[in-house]
């Protein structure tokens, strides 16, 4: 009997010893991915270009992972954007220099006449004034951020140039105000004569009499100035509303779109700031007697008459121009 | 000249309106993230300074 | 010298958020301000997996090439961390960062947003190390004392790793291999431009 037992405890004992070797033996063939269909972040950014989750924060933006749409962003930025401003800009400064050492300024070639005609009203002017010294304020302002960093910041250090950049800052933010203000109004004051017609393309067709001696007749608003009128109002609308989407940020749109408003806001802004150029050139050193109009309101009959005759006849037709003189070659209409 | 100052004193008016106007409007992050569940006394100033 | 990374180990993370708590006490970070946080992917389906997240402190940052003030600045082991005194709250940095790591104390108004904040890698700023001016502007300054950032210090499953780049990534490379699965270290390719290959 005892030996039974004793080999019935070895047995035991073996099988128990059996099932230990084995069940410590790591079972390579079976192991187990518990995350093999959890997503993964290539796949993820391939198909949607950024990561997105589930959040406990109340500001959703948190839900956004990644969102390499910023390094895009970034190179357009600091590289891009950097190329069209600089060209633009660096460029129409040059073509201005360049005609006004060549063609000169265009003159009054009869000579004043001593009689003036009124051409912009005191609202006018206060409005065109506003809007002028509010651009120049915000282009300065803008163009800071653009290229304050690598032209002005080496110059005068961190602390000063941080200080400089936060009132600029301040300053665009709130002329931004007046200046749609000053937009809109130029939009409904003006739109009536800054309908293209049959005589701006005439007017264009001659260049607007730019070079040589031409004087192509015009309405109140040449096809030059309309161009000027539809820049300031397409793209001055342009960057006020992105301006204001900028201003307020993720008010409207997700992080691709504040990216995509300071695209637009800043390519329309650089291209703005080098058609300014050119109206500022063309209105107080590019011709004589056209600083006047903004001015005091007032122009030379002359003057008038060289370059704005369809006007003048329109203005003496209705008893609020001086008559009389020598008009200047009229088209055969 | 009279229009050209009236330009400068009306953006500068307006400027300023809108300034005090938008500053009292503005929320801290506190106050425009938050939900019901959360009554926030007061947020903490550390990394934010006092404003 | 160290190159100083974040490592979240996707496959690991189970959204307790201690990072997330750790690094709210450890800083005094106010209501509003998230410097790290969880963001769980495809929640509650098959699938979801959650990561940790806060500022990776990348090779060439794009927040430090768009600021428009060169506030930023990268310290000797790879830390990205800015001036205060200098930001002007623009807000670009958040535009550019791949991880929506800068923060505001303010909403809205380009203007006045007030001054950003984010994860420094308990690494401080500028200020003097360990001083109460540094604590008030950005927090507590660990790297000084020769400890690494809490979040990871604190992680209940050790997914969230920090330190030395090369270590890290080794101590990751070990684990996917003795476990025989990993999902990649999240949001390396975006900030340092490699991978881990397991």
């Amino acid at each position: 009997m005892a030996s039974f037992g004793r080999f019935i405890r070895l047995a035991v004992g073996a099988c128990a010893f059996l099932l230990v070797i084995a069940a410590s033996a790591p079972c390579n063939a079976q192991q187990v991915n518990p995350t093999a269909s959890s997503v993964k972040e290539q796949q993820l950014l391939q198909e949607l270009n950024r990561i997105q989750g589930r959040v406990s924060i109340p500001d959703q933006r948190s839900g956004v992972l990644e969102q390499p749409a910023g390094r895009d962003w970034r190179e357009f930025h600091n590289v891009t954007l950097r190329w069209i401003g600089g060209i633009a800009i660096l460029g129409i400064i040059a073509v201005m220099v360049i005609f006004y050492l060549t063609r000169g300024m265009v003159r009054l070639e009869s000579g004043r006449s001593g009689r003036t005609i009124v051409r912009f009203t005191a609202f006018e002017r206060f409005v065109h004034w506003m809007t002028a010294t509010c651009f120049i304020v915000l282009a300065i302002s803008g163009l800071n951020i653009t290229f304050g960093r690598p032209l002005l910041l080496p110059l005068i250090g961190f602390e000063a140039f941080s200080e400089w950049s936060q009132w600029a800052k301040y300053a665009h933010i709130y002329l931004s105000f007046p200046f749609t203000i000053g937009v809109v109004l130029i939009f409904l004051m003006w739109i009536a004569g800054n309908i293209p017609n049959k005589v701006d393309v005439d007017w264009l067709k001659r260049g607007g009499g730019i070079v040589g001696h031409d004087h192509p007749p015009a309405y109140r608003f040449n096809a030059g100035q309309k161009a000027i009128y539809w820049i300031v109002v397409l793209g001055g609308g342009a960057v006020a509303v992105t301006g204001y989407a900028l201003m307020f940020p993720f008010y409207l749109s997700g992080i691709e779109g504040m990216q995509l408003a300071q695209v637009v806001h800043s390519i329309v802004a650089v291209l703005f700031i080098a058609a300014m150029l050119a109206h500022i050139y063309i209105g107080t050193v590019g011709m004589e007697g056209a600083f006047e109009a903004m001015g005091t309101g007032e122009v030379d009959l002359n003057w008038a008459r060289e370059h704005h005759s369809l006007w003048v006849e329109e203005e003496q037709a209705k008893g609020q121009a001086p008559s009389g003189g020598t008009p200047k070659a009229m088209p055969a209409e | 000249m009279k229009a050209f100052v009236a330009a400068l004193l009306f953006a500068a008016i307006v400027a300023v309106g809108v300034s005090i106007l938008l500053n009292t409007i503005q929320q801290p992050s506190s106050v425009a993230f938050t939900t019901e569940g959360v009554r926030v006394g007061d947020p903490g100033h550390n990394l934010i300074g006092p404003g | 010298m160290a190159r100083m990374k974040f490592l979240c180990d996707a496959d690991r993370c189970i959204e307790c958020n201690a990072c997330v708590t750790a690094c709210k006490n450890e800083h005094e970070v106010p209501w509003g301000i998230n410097r790290r946080r969880v963001v769980t992917i495809n929640d509650g389906k098959p699938g979801e997996r959650s990561v940790s997240m806060a500022c990776m402190h990348c090779t060439d940052a794009p927040c430090a090439a768009v600021c428009p003030v060169n506030c930023f600045y990268t310290t000797a082991d790879g830390v990205v961390l800015h001036s205060k005194d200098l930001c002007i709250g623009c807000g670009y940095c958040f535009y550019a960062c791949p991880f929506g790591a800068p923060q505001y104390p303010k909403v809205g108004n380009f203007g006045s947003r007030g001054k950003m904040d984010k994860c420094t890698f308990c690494a401080g700023g500028p200020e003097a190390d360990g001083s109460r001016e540094e604590y008030e502007k950005y927090g507590a300054n660990r790297l000084a004392e020769g400890k690494l950032p809490l979040c990871a210090e604190m992680c209940s499953t050790k997914s969230l790793l920090a330190g030395d780049g090369e270590i890290i990534a080794q101590i990751y490379k070990e684990r996917v291999m003795k476990r025989g699965y990993g999902s990649g270290a999240w949001g390396w390719k975006t900030a340092y431009h490699e991978t881990i290959e397991s």
